[in-house]
């Protein structure tokens, strides 16, 4: 199976394929902390699929489980069908993976860390290639230390892709890069994607979520609180479409719920958010009464629910933070 | 196999390219090696000869003087027993003792018409460790004599040579070892630093998430430290030889299986260091608190037999004092294997307990 070219043709998610990765209710505490409380999913060949959740909310612990490098306290993980437990050593051979913390050999090249990586298994791409796809050819005699923190990335990816494995561990990809290098490292997975790798990521980030996963599984304290497409998940919890402005201290609540078409308020960060059945309804509301006030609606729009109120809507605290 | 020839690589790779490792692993012990043997060969331009005279008479005195007036002579008077003393501790390089009766040896001898009868004797003591140094201080007391013995013919006085065995083996001969066991003593244990640094930096989870086994990541760097011992060894030898005449007398093969077993023996003692230490600050202090007894108590710098006792207890149980002891035997002396099997023993079941210590308490991660 050729990667790079990309001329394989991509497994889109099969409806009745075996999944590439299943977690059933896994558990896995450290003494009185429940790390990760039962956790259950599975990841469709050829899919990306997000864990989403704030700083420890188990994220990593369960990817870390499934990369064979913790055992779980219970429950069962299984990966291209391969017992992670029982049968590590062939799991390693058929999976990439990059830590949240990218720093590998400060003193070799990029060239010596991935030859090194080549040796440590049976199948490897070649060298090159890889440097190619990544688009490290400018650097690859440089040391990694020199790298910047986008090359870096790019070189731990580069470094999981070397067994060209049928799935990849990104573990909090883009956290701490800058918002271009953020965004290449998101052309980098859509590519992967586009040659059927299936992926597992992880990320605090709601838009990273929103733009490469296919599904995602939000967490929090050890547990998943929902799970499916962006779609899904929004649209399930969030029949109402919502109307926002910036906030007026003028106007009371009562004076809103009052408009017509509203279902609920929400102020958040200096904004009103009026959720509505009407958006046009509500809306002409809304400027009936600033005009009868004289005061002006800022930024006045329709608003998409997000994942963001999503989180809010199922924790009562923004992801943020 | 061929990851572990890649990571090796890999280790030497990252070594070569730090500066500080490679100056504390070559240019250190190099520098002790030079420093000492600079100041020690200067040192001995002149001799130190301990005057014992159990005959108190004129014509002794007379010897005395004749001595007394070679610039290079420093005499010091004892008796024979702190003469004795003084010469196993290195304070003074010959002893001459002049026994009773010589005054009047030499009276009879010299005495208008006297029979030739057998000459006085005096008695030289030298260590025939320290070549150099016993054969000036024959050629001086030759000298002497000849002086003394010019007048007669036969001649009125003769030198007999004995020779005690001291501790003080030629400076060069001993530090030399001593130094290449301190080298090795640091290789080794300063193997912790890269390894808790590795863990710091999440490396050696990375590498637990590919095929690579846990051995061939403790042979690599086995690997990588003993090669660099070697390295060592060879630079540290052939200084010690250019430079200040050092012979190695004894088996290479037995010198260099005590290097290799040498370095285990630290390696392992590293490798516990790393288990015990949480980062890579701690792993440095660690190591400091390690290496300097080793260093100061095994013998390296002082001979054990002058330490005060309470540390002689202690060094007996320090592993880099039986190494030292070992390299200085077969490096020195020539000895053979048999009457080192001990420190063979020590070393090896040394190594064996800690790296089974660290193999129960070393965290990956």
């Amino acid at each position: 199976m050729t990667m790079i070219d990309g001329s394989t043709p991509a497994t889109r998610p099969g409806l009745s394929a075996t999944p590439a990765v299943r977690v059933v209710d896994v558990r896995k505490g450290y003494g009185a902390v429940r790390a990760v409380d039962g956790v259950s999913f599975d990841v469709r060949p050829g899919e990306v699929f997000g864990l989403l959740g704030p700083n420890g909310a188990g994220k990593t612990t369960t990817v870390e489980m499934l990369e064979g490098l913790r055992a779980p306290d219970s429950g069962e993980l299984e990966v291209l069908g391969i017992d992670v437990a029982r049968n590590p050593d062939e799991l390693k051979q058929r999976v990439g993976v990059t830590l949240q913390t990218a720093e590998l050999y400060p003193k070799l090249t990029v060239v010596e860390v991935l030859d090194l990586f080549r040796s440590f298994y049976k199948r490897s791409l070649p060298t090159n290639e890889l440097i190619e796809f990544l688009d490290l050819g400018e650097r690859k005699t440089a040391q990694t230390r020199q790298l910047s923190g986008g090359q870096r990335q790019r070189l731990a990816v580069a470094l999981a892709l070397v067994n060209d494995p049928e799935v990849i561990f990104l573990d909090e990809p883009t956290t701490g890069l800058d918002p271009a290098a953020r965004r290449s490292l998101w052309d980098l997975v859509q590519k992967l994607q586009g040659q059927g790798k299936t992926i597992l990521l992880t990320t605090h980030y709601m838009e990273e979520a929103e733009v490469l996963c296919d599904r995602l599984a939000i967490m929090d304290h050890g547990k998943i609180l929902a799970m499916g497409t962006v779609n899904e998940l929004v649209a399930d919890r969030f029949k109402d479409r919502s109307v926002r402005f910036d906030e007026i201290a003028s106007i009371t609540d009562e004076q809103l719920t009052g408009l017509p078409g509203v279902e609920s308020i929400k102020h958040d960060d200096g904004e009103t958010v009026l959720y509505t059945q009407d958006v046009p309804a509500t809306i002409g509301g809304v400027l009936a009464l600033t005009e009868a006030l004289g005061v002006e609606p800022g930024n006045l729009g329709i608003r998409r629910p997000t994942l963001e109120d999503l989180f809010l809507d199922l924790t009562g605290r923004a992801l943020r933070d | 196999m061929q990851a572990l020839i890649q990571l090796s690589i890999a280790n030497i790779r990252s070594f070569v390219r730090d500066r500080a490792a490679l100056f504390w692993t070559f240019a250190f012990p190099l520098i002790f090696v030079i420093l000492f043997g600079l100041i020690f060969q200067g040192g001995s331009t002149s001799i130190k000869l301990a005057w014992v005279d159990s005959d108190s008479s004129s014509a002794s005195a007379a010897l005395r003087a004749s001595f007394a007036s070679i610039k290079e002579v420093v005499l010091t008077d004892e008796d024979l027993a702190s003469a004795t003393d003084q010469m196993k501790t290195g304070k003074v390089d010959a002893i001459i003792e002049i026994p009773h009766g010589y005054g009047a040896s030499v009276a009879a001898a010299t005495a208008a018409g006297a029979i030739p009868t057998t000459p006085a004797t005096v008695t030289v003591v030298t260590d025939p460790t320290q070549a150099a140094t016993g054969g000036i201080v024959q050629e001086v007391v030759a000298g002497v004599l000849g002086a003394v013995n010019q007048g007669g013919r036969p001649p009125i006085v003769s030198a007999t040579v004995t020779t005690i065995q001291t501790q003080n083996l030629n400076i060069i001969s001993y530090l030399v070892p001593s130094i290449l066991g301190m080298a090795l003593m640091q290789l080794g244990v300063f193997a912790a630093i890269p390894l808790v640094a590795d863990r710091e930096k999440k490396i050696l989870k990375r590498l637990n998430a590919t095929p690579l086994h846990r051995w061939q990541l403790v042979g690599s760097n086995v690997v990588m430290r003993l090669i660099i011992g070697i390295i060592q060894t060879l630079i540290i030898v052939a200084v010690g030889t250019a430079l200040f005449g050092l012979q190695v007398t004894g088996s290479l093969i037995l010198l260099g299986s005590l290097v290799v077993l040498g370095a285990l023996a630290f390696i392992s003692l590293g490798y516990v260091i790393a288990s015990f230490a949480p980062t890579e600050d701690a792993a440095n202090s660690m190591t400091s608190v390690v290496q300097f007894p080793l260093m100061f108590l095994s013998g390296t710098f002082f001979v054990i037999d002058q330490m005060p006792q309470p540390l002689q207890v202690v060094a007996r149980f320090l592993p880099l004092t039986y190494l030292s002891d070992a390299l200085r035997q077969v490096m020195v002396n020539g000895t053979a294997f048999s009457p080192l099997w001990f420190c063979f023993a020590v070393l090896i079941g040394w190594t064996a307990i800690c790296f089974g210590i660290s193999s129960r308490f070393f965290r990956w991660q």
